[in-house]
C-alpha cells in the first residue's frame, strides 16, 4: 500500500503545449482517487505522468517516501489498466493474466499462485481455458483487471477502463471494482471524463480543466458546495443551471423576475460588495419544485415558465423551460402530466442555490 | 567501408544469419546499411571504440538473434545487387512495414520482441535501428483474432510499462523499390511524431503531415497567419477547431466533447467566419483550415 504526492507538477510538451499546471495532491494509502474533467483537461497525462510513462517536465512526484521522477515505469511497482481491455488473443485467460509475470521471469510456481489468486477474487476460476473471443465484454474486463492484479502493485492507475464498455455492464463493472478496491485496499488512481462514474466510484475526486485543478473533494462535498462554475456544471445530471441577473437590495433580478435571497446568503453577497452588481445563479434542477406546498412556502422565489420541452424519465420528469429568455433544466417529479406548450409555476430553492462572481466564476463565499 | 575497416581490424566479421551468436568477446556496431559487424574485444582500445562510435552504431548483444527470415528482408531492402547464385527470396504474402519506437532504456528488444511474437502468436520480423526503434514487419493474414495497434499499445504498457508509437505503412504487393519504401517511411516516422501527440499514425494520416513539411517554413508561416488571422495565437479557439474536425465536423458530438452547450459552439463558428471569412463547417475550408493548423505547428 502506499501514499503518493505530487508538488508543483508540471508538464509541458515538446510544442510547448502546457498539459499540467502546478498540479499539487497528496493521495491518501488506500484512497480510490478519481481525476475526471473533460477530454484534454490533462487527466491522462496525470496518470501517464504517476506511471511513469510521461516524463514530468517540473515538479516532484513521491510514492511513500521515495520521490521517483526517475525511476523506471517498472520499478515503481504499480499496475495499469487501459481504455482498450484488449488481451493476448492467441492465449488463454489464465496465460494472458500469466503473462506479463513470465517477462519479469517469476518463477513458474509464483506466476501460478498470482493467477488463481486473482483468478478467485474476480470469479474467473472456471473460465481459465478460455481464450479472449468465447469471452463476454465484462469477462474480458475482469481478465484485464486480473492482470493487473497479478503484480501485487502498491498502486492501481486505471486508465477510463470502463468507457469501451456498454450502458449496462459499465455499471455492473462499476461495482466490481468498487467490490475489488474494498478487497484488495490497494490505492487507486481511476481517470475518467464521466462524472456518474466519478461520483459513484471516488474517495475523492480531483476535477480539472485546462491542466489544472479545479477542486478536489469528497463527491458530496464536490457536488454541493462546487467552487467555480465550471465545477457546478460538470458534476451533475443535469448539469446545474447558471442565470445572469443583478443582485438589487435582497433581490437576485433578471429583467422583470425578482427572486429574494435568503438571509444567510444575502449577508454573504453583501459583505463581499455584491449589491447592485452582475452575478450568477447557480442552482441544480432537483432544486427547482413544482410541488403546491413550495408554492405556496416561496411565493418570492417562484417564476412562471413555459415549458419548451418535458421528457418523461419514468419517475421524474425533465423540464426544459425559460425564464427571461435564459434557458434552464428542473427536475421534477412525474405524478403530474405536463407536456411542452405547458405553462407552469416552479419555484427556486434559492436556500440551496449558489451565486459565483461574473468575472472569475469563483463561487461567492 | 567493411573492406577498409578489415584492413585495420583483421577480426572483424559480418554477421550473417541466425545460426551466428553475437559472441560477446567481440564489440558489435551496425552500419549506415543496417550491416552488424563485430571486431574482437581484444582488438580494440577505448580509443578505437569512441572513434567507430562517431561513425557507426553500437549493436548491443541483448538484442534478440536476428531469424532467417530477418535476415532475408535485411538482403531484400539493404543490398544494393543480388548475390550472386543465390535466388532472390520474395514474401509469401502482402506486407507492411510498422515503425515503432519508445523511450531509451524502458524495455529489453528480446522482451519487446516476447511481447509483439505473443500478440501476433508466429514469428515476427524485426529490424532494429537501435535498442528503442525499429519496423516491425507484418504480412497480411487473414485473422479472425487480430487486434489494432491501438490496443497493441495499452498491452504492451501494461505488461513492459512502455510507451510506444506506431507508423503504420500502407500493404505492399511486391518488393519492388523496396528500399526507397523504407528509407521513405523511416523518414515520415522520424517526423510524424513533431506533429501529433497521437500514438498511432498510418501512412494516411500522416499524408498531409508529409505535404506540409516539405513547404517553406516562411510559406508555412504565411499560410497559418494569413487563414488563421488573430486566431493563430488563440489556443482556445484553436483546440475547439481541431475538436470540431476530430469529431468529422459534427457540431453536437464537439459540444459534447467540449463540454459546450452546442448554440455556443454554433456562435464561435459563426464568430470564426465573421473574423475569417472561412466557414469551417464546409468541407473545403475545413480541409484548409486544418492544413493552416499543421503549418502553424
Amino acid at each position: 500500500m502506499a501514499e503518493l504526492k505530487l508538488v508543483n507538477v508540471k508538464k509541458v510538451y515538446d510544442n510547448k503545449v502546457v498539459s499540467v499546471e502546478d498540479f499539487n495532491l497528496e493521495i491518501r494509502d488506500k484512497e480510490f482517487l478519481v481525476l475526471v474533467g473533460p477530454s484534454g483537461c490533462g487527466k491522462s497525462t496525470t496518470l501517464r505522468m504517476i506511471a511513469g510513462l510521461e516524463e514530468i517536465s517540473s515538479g516532484d512526484l513521491y510514492i511513500g517516501d521515495k520521490r521517483v521522477n526517475d525511476v523506471p515505469p517498472k520499478d515503481r511497482n504499480i499496475a495499469m489498466v487501459f481504455q482498450n481491455y484488449a488481451l493476448y488473443p492467441h492465449m488463454d485467460v489464465y496465460n494472458n493474466m500469466a503473462f506479463g509475470l513470465k517477462l519479469r521471469k517469476f518463477k513458474k510456481d509464483e506466476i501460478k499462485k498470482r493467477v488463481d489468486n486473482a483468478a478467485k477474487i474476480l470469479g474467473l476460476e472456471n473460465l481459465l481455458n478460455r481464450k479472449p473471443k468465447a469471452l463476454s465484454g465484462g469477462q474480458r474486463q475482469r481478465v484485464a483487471l486480473g492482470r493487473a492484479i497479478v503484480r501485487d502493485a502498491e498502486v492501481f492507475l486505471m486508465d477510463e477502463p470502463l468507457s469501451n464498455l456498454d450502458a449496462k455492464l459499465r455499471v455492473q463493472m462499476r461495482a466490481e471494482i468498487q467490490k475489488l478496491h474494498s478487497r484488495l485496499q490497494t490505492t487507486t488512481i481511476y481517470v475518467t471524463h464521466d462524472q456518474t462514474e466519478a461520483m459513484t466510484m471516488a474517495t475523492r475526486l480531483v476535477v480539472m480543466k485546462d491542466g489544472i485543478i479545479q477542486q478536489v473533494g469528497a463527491p458530496k462535498e464536490v457536488y454541493d458546495e462546487p467552487d467555480n462554475v465550471f465545477v457546478g456544471g460538470f458534476i451533475g445530471s443535469p448539469a446545474m443551471n447558471f442565470l445572469n441577473g443583478k443582485l438589487i437590495g435582497n433581490y437576485f433580478i433578471m429583467d422583470d423576475v425578482k427572486l429574494l435571497v435568503p438571509d444567510g446568503r444575502l449577508k454573504i453577497l453583501k459583505e463581499r460588495g455584491y449589491d447592485g452588481k452582475d452575478i450568477i445563479l447557480g442552482i441544480r434542477p432537483e432544486d427547482i419544485n413544482d410541488e403546491q406546498v413550495f408554492l405556496d412556502f416561496s411565493p418570492e422565489t417562484k417564476v412562471n415558465a413555459s415549458v419548451e420541452v418535458a421528457e418523461l424519465m419514468g419517475a421524474e420528469i425533465i423540464l426544459y423551460s425559460q425564464v427571461n429568455n435564459q434557458s434552464f433544466v428542473a427536475r421534477i417529479d412525474s405524478r403530474f402530466n405536463i407536456t411542452a406548450g405547458d405553462t407552469i409555476d416552479l419555484a427556486f430553492d434559492l436556500s440551496k442555490a449558489h451565486f459565483f462572481d461574473k468575472e472569475t466564476e469563483l463561487r461567492i463565499k | 567501408m567493411i573492406d577498409q575497416l578489415r584492413k585495420i581490424y583483421s577480426t572483424l566479421q559480418v554477421y550473417k544469419d541466425s545460426s551466428d551468436e553475437l559472441g560477446i568477446d567481440y564489440k558489435w556496431f551496425t552500419t549506415d546499411n543496417h550491416e552488424v559487424i563485430g571486431i574482437r574485444n581484444d582488438e580494440l582500445t577505448s580509443k578505437d571504440i569512441s572513434l567507430l562510435t562517431a561513425f557507426l552504431s553500437p549493436y548491443n548483444v541483448k538484442f534478440p538473434n536476428p531469424t532467417d527470415v530477418e535476415g532475408k528482408w535485411r538482403k531484400l531492402i539493404f543490398s544494393t545487387e543480388p548475390i550472386e547464385g543465390e535466388k532472390e527470396w520474395k514474401p509469401s504474402n502482402p506486407f507492411r512495414f510498422v515503425y515503432f519506437s519508445f523511450n531509451k532504456d524502458q524495455v529489453e528488444p528480446i522482451l519487446f520482441k516476447d511481447a509483439i511474437e505473443a500478440l501476433f502468436d508466429k514469428q515476427v520480423s524485426i529490424l532494429w535501428h537501435n535498442e528503442h526503434e525499429g519496423f516491425i514487419i507484418e504480412q497480411q493474414m487473414v485473422d479472425e483474432d487480430s487486434i489494432s495497434y491501438d490496443q497493441i499499445i495499452d498491452i504492451l504498457m501494461s505488461d513492459l510499462y512502455v510507451k510506444i508509437n506506431f507508423f503504420v505503412g500502407p500493404y505492399k504487393k511486391d518488393v519492388n523499390d523496396l528500399s526507397l519504401h523504407y528509407k521513405s517511411l523511416t523518414n515520415v516516422a522520424n517526423q510524424v511524431f513533431q506533429y501529433t501527440n497521437k500514438s498511432v499514425v498510418t501512412y494516411v494520416d500522416a499524408i498531409p503531415f508529409i505535404l506540409t513539411k516539405q513547404t517553406d517554413e516562411g510559406l508555412r508561416l504565411d499560410i497559418s497567419k494569413t487563414i488563421l488571422h488573430e486566431y493563430i495565437y488563440d489556443e482556445e479557439t484553436i483546440k475547439m477547431i481541431e475538436t470540431f474536425f476530430e469529431c468529422n465536423l459534427n457540431l453536437s458530438e464537439t459540444a459534447k466533447v467540449l463540454h459546450l452547450h452546442r448554440n455556443s459552439l454554433q456562435y464561435r463558428l459563426d464568430r470564426f467566419v465573421d473574423k475569417t471569412g472561412i466557414d469551417i463547417r464546409q468541407f473545403h475550408n475545413a480541409m484548409t483550415v486544418s492544413l493552416a493548423l499543421l503549418a502553424r505547428k
